[in-house]
């Protein structure tokens, strides 16, 4: 057993309200420069729907994350060393900048400067990238709130499994819906970025499991753009570089919630340590599509396990670590009450991003030309969802439908639960017989309700202590020596008339 | 004093005769010697001149040099040779000789004094005697055959290598009827090259070329006797052919051929085809083609 720590996250899709406040906190403290103007290392997508960049779910387009081999070692979908290497000065899978957007601004001083005419003066949009007039064709939540988008909805990557008629079902105008998916790099368990490559530039940190790319060390091969299958890795056109979402490492180190966390209005981001088995995680990786979650969950330890704790310590963990752990509201979403949920594990880069998949709004029906809300029962079943659990199932287990439906059935059983308890116009065979189907007891219902409604930000964001200083014991260098000859500043000693 | 006085001892025959012996010897070396240099002068005049100059037999792409040393001193020949272009600049003498024998540019030639004496002897030689040189090895080794053509074009375009290593003609040189792609055009074209020398000067210049640019390349790689046949048969046979070819050199002769234009046309559309097919699974855009291909 090889322990590890990994700062992992959940994201409550049924309290997400899509207001983009995540994104807009993002950009202002990361990507408000020169070459990042298109970057959203925080991104806001409506679903159904081809998010950002256009169809980054599609595969056989961008050629990204791995794929399981016969022979028990997965191999990144873009290729082998050998054609990695053809193609290094080639990639041939990279999204174009369109597929993202052209980042444009306006020209706001012709409002002031424009000679006096007949007509009102126009800001024109101008490109952020050549400065030049052009026509806005694209953003990065282009189809925002486009549920029933004949460009934009029907050509999500996650219908495949859909038959025609549940497709249409979909864009029928009275059962139209939609959710919001807001995304952040995973830092996954098995980062196919890191794998890709060329220069070592990427690397996972031992402490808490960020993935960072190195900008001293990147020499802008892109290979990481085309092999995170999530797109999350963006090139940086001024600088040459590629970057990526560095989970506000700065803030986390110094206690403070990420960015995006902090600022989430529906309070829909949890974020706290887990414990896993790195020696296990090819075991995770060579199982089936149906069974990845199953495998993705098994690898994550009981923080409360002596032998765990042992072993945690044996690789430096803090006490205070495992304490941490403890209270991780992650590890109750994912690992205890199996609510939470990998996006697309299909692509076997184990995202530590889980999601809790959305309780979808009160069915809706027309009788007689009456649009009518009310339904037999307060809360419509799961079965009768408006997006079918197959579409759900693609985004959030591999298309493995009981591990949707089972999340599903647990949010269900608790709004039961506490209706019960708060109004009383269930009945109360009908909320023991939903509890009894997920196997939930009323503590747990009552958990897991005081969690998703009640939970204060200490709540929400346990973020384990950094211990920087333990962070850098791990290095090989030698720090005492450092210490005795750079005296201040850690990665180069100051030098007089430098 | 009684030495001084002492009376001188004469010589005695044998002493004599030793004396005799020796100036003989001495003479006879010296003639050896001065034989040695003039066949010398033969075979440097040969190799080194005589594809484009005579002593005695008339004017050829240069001038006859019979009687060169008596028009000009050792140094104004020495200073010519060196650099006929500049010696052109500044001396009126040999300004009238480059008018005269224009287009044709005698290249600067490397010799040793010792070469040039040797050469200069050779000269005065041939001059007194008023005879006429008669180069010994601008002979062909053997008869040519019809297949020497063949075989001729083949060393021309280089599918056969030369032995010695040398690049193949056609790297520099061109020739009506090698083929669309023609050959190169550092050297001239050789259509005519056999109109412009005569056959043993023609020899002459493929057993050992005497131009700067060919002289570094074959002094070490020389073409065999069985090539020289071989390239000499190809390259009367080019003026057969092509009886109308100029003896002006034309630089730009390889290009002219209409057929190369729709190589290099036919070339570029398949590279380009090849291109489109070696990186057809390349990605073109995602979003472009979704919108366009969309119901609305």
């Amino acid at each position: 057993m090889d322990v590890r720590l990994q700062v992992s996250m959940v994201f409550h899709l049924d309290k997400c309200i899509g207001c983009h406040t995540c994104s807009i906190a993002c950009k202002n403290v990361w990507t408000d420069r020169k070459g990042a103007e298109y970057m959203w290392w925080n991104n806001v997508e409506t679903k159904p729907g081809t998010g950002y960049p256009t169809k980054w779910e599609d595969q056989s387009k961008y050629n990204g994350g791995w794929e399981k081999k016969d022979n028990g070692k997965p191999e990144l979908k873009m290729g082998n060393r050998a054609s990695r290497l053809i193609n290094i000065f080639h990639n041939p899978s990279l999204p174009k900048m369109d597929d993202y957007y052209e980042p444009f601004t306006y020209k706001y001083e012709d409002l002031f400067d424009s000679p006096e005419g007949a007509d009102q003066p126009t800001a024109r949009p101008i490109s952020m990238v050549t400065g030049k007039f052009m026509d806005i064709e694209a953003g990065p939540n282009w189809d925002d709130d486009l549920g029933g988008s004949p460009v934009y909805a029907e050509n999500d990557a996650n219908f495949e499994g859909l038959s025609p008629e549940e497709q249409q079902e979909l864009f029928d105008v009275e059962r139209l819906v939609f959710f919001y998916l807001p995304r952040i790099c995973n830092h996954c368990l098995n980062p196919a970025c890191v794998a890709a490559c060329p220069s070592g530039a990427i690397y996972k940190r031992g402490e808490d499991g960020i993935v960072l790319i190195n900008q001293e060390v990147c020499r802008g091969w892109r290979m990481c753009v085309s092999a995170c299958p999530y797109k999350k890795t963006y090139y940086n056109w001024s600088t040459g570089k590629s970057e990526k979402c560095i989970l506000c490492f700065p803030r986390l180190e110094t206690g403070q919630a990420p960015a995006c966390f902090h600022s989430c209005v529906g309070r829909i981001r949890y974020l706290g340590g887990i414990l896993y088995d790195a020696d296990r995680l090819t075991d995770a990786l060579n199982v089936d599509d149906d069974k990845l979650v199953d495998a993705h969950r098994d690898l994550i330890l009981d923080p409360r396990d002596p032998v765990v704790r042992e072993k945690a310590k044996e690789n430096g963990i803090d006490e205070r670590t495992l304490e941490a752990c403890e209270r991780s509201p992650v590890y109750r979403y994912v690992k205890e009450w199996k609510m939470a949920l990998p996006l697309h594990s299909e692509f076997r880069t184990l995202p530590m991003l889980f999601y809790v998949p959305p309780l979808l709004p009160v069915m809706a029906k027309t009788e007689n030309g009456v649009y009518e809300t009310a339904n037999d029962e307060l809360f419509s079943p799961i079965e009768k969802a408006r997006l079918p659990i197959k579409y759900l199932a693609s985004l959030f287990s591999a298309g493995n439908t009981d591990q949707v439906s089972y999340a599903l059935k647990k949010q269900y059983a608790v709004r039961l639960f506490k209706r019960l308890e708060t109004v009383g116009d269930v009945s109360e065979e009908v909320v023991n017989y939903a509890l009894a189907e997920c196997g939930m007891d009323a503590e747990e219902a009552e958990a897991v309700y005081r969690l998703t409604s009640l939970p204060t930000m200490d709540e929400r964001v346990v973020i384990p202590p950094m211990h920087r200083e333990e962070a850098m014991a791990m290095l090989d260098d030698d720090m005492w020596e450092q210490k005795g000859s750079a005296g201040f500043g850690f990665r180069e000693a100051p030098v007089r008339g430098a | 004093m009684e030495m001084q006085s002492e009376p001188k001892r004469a010589r005695t025959a044998i002493e004599r005769l030793a004396v005799v012996g020796l100036l003989i010897v001495f003479t006879t070396l010296v003639g050896a010697l001065r034989a040695e240099a003039q066949d010398d002068g033969a075979k440097l005049f040969e190799t080194r001149c005589y594809s484009c100059h005579n002593i005695g037999g008339g004017d050829k792409q240069g001038p006859d040099l019979k009687g060169v040393t008596e028009r000009q001193s050792r140094e104004w020949i020495e200073e010519f040779v060196k650099s006929p272009t500049a010696m052109s600049r500044k001396d009126p003498v040999a300004a009238e000789l480059f008018k005269k024998f224009s287009p044709t540019i005698m290249p600067d030639q490397t010799l040793t004094p010792a070469e040039l004496d040797s050469i200069i002897t050779l000269i005065k030689n041939l001059t007194s005697k008023n005879e006429t040189f008669v180069p010994s090895g601008a002979k062909l080794s053997r008869a040519i055959v019809p297949a020497d053509i063949i075989a001729g074009k083949e060393l021309f375009t280089g599918q056969i290598h030369l032995a010695n290593g040398a690049p193949s003609c056609n790297s520099c040189h061109s020739v009506n009827g090698v083929g669309a792609l023609g050959g190169g055009t550092l050297g001239p074209d050789l259509t005519a090259a056999n109109i412009k020398y005569r056959d043993p000067e023609l020899i002459s210049i493929l057993q050992s070329p005497n131009f700067p640019t060919m002289n570094t390349i074959f002094t070490n790689h020389k073409l065999t006797d069985e090539e020289v046949v071989q390239l000499f048969a190809y390259l009367q046979n080019a003026k057969q052919v092509y009886p109308e070819a100029s003896v002006v050199p034309t630089q730009a002769a390889a290009t002219t051929d209409p057929r190369f234009l729709v190589l290099g046309f036919g070339a570029a559309t398949l590279v380009l085809i090849g291109l489109n097919v070696f990186w057809r699974k390349r990605s073109h855009g995602v979003r472009k083609e979704m919108v366009r291909r969309s119901k609305i």
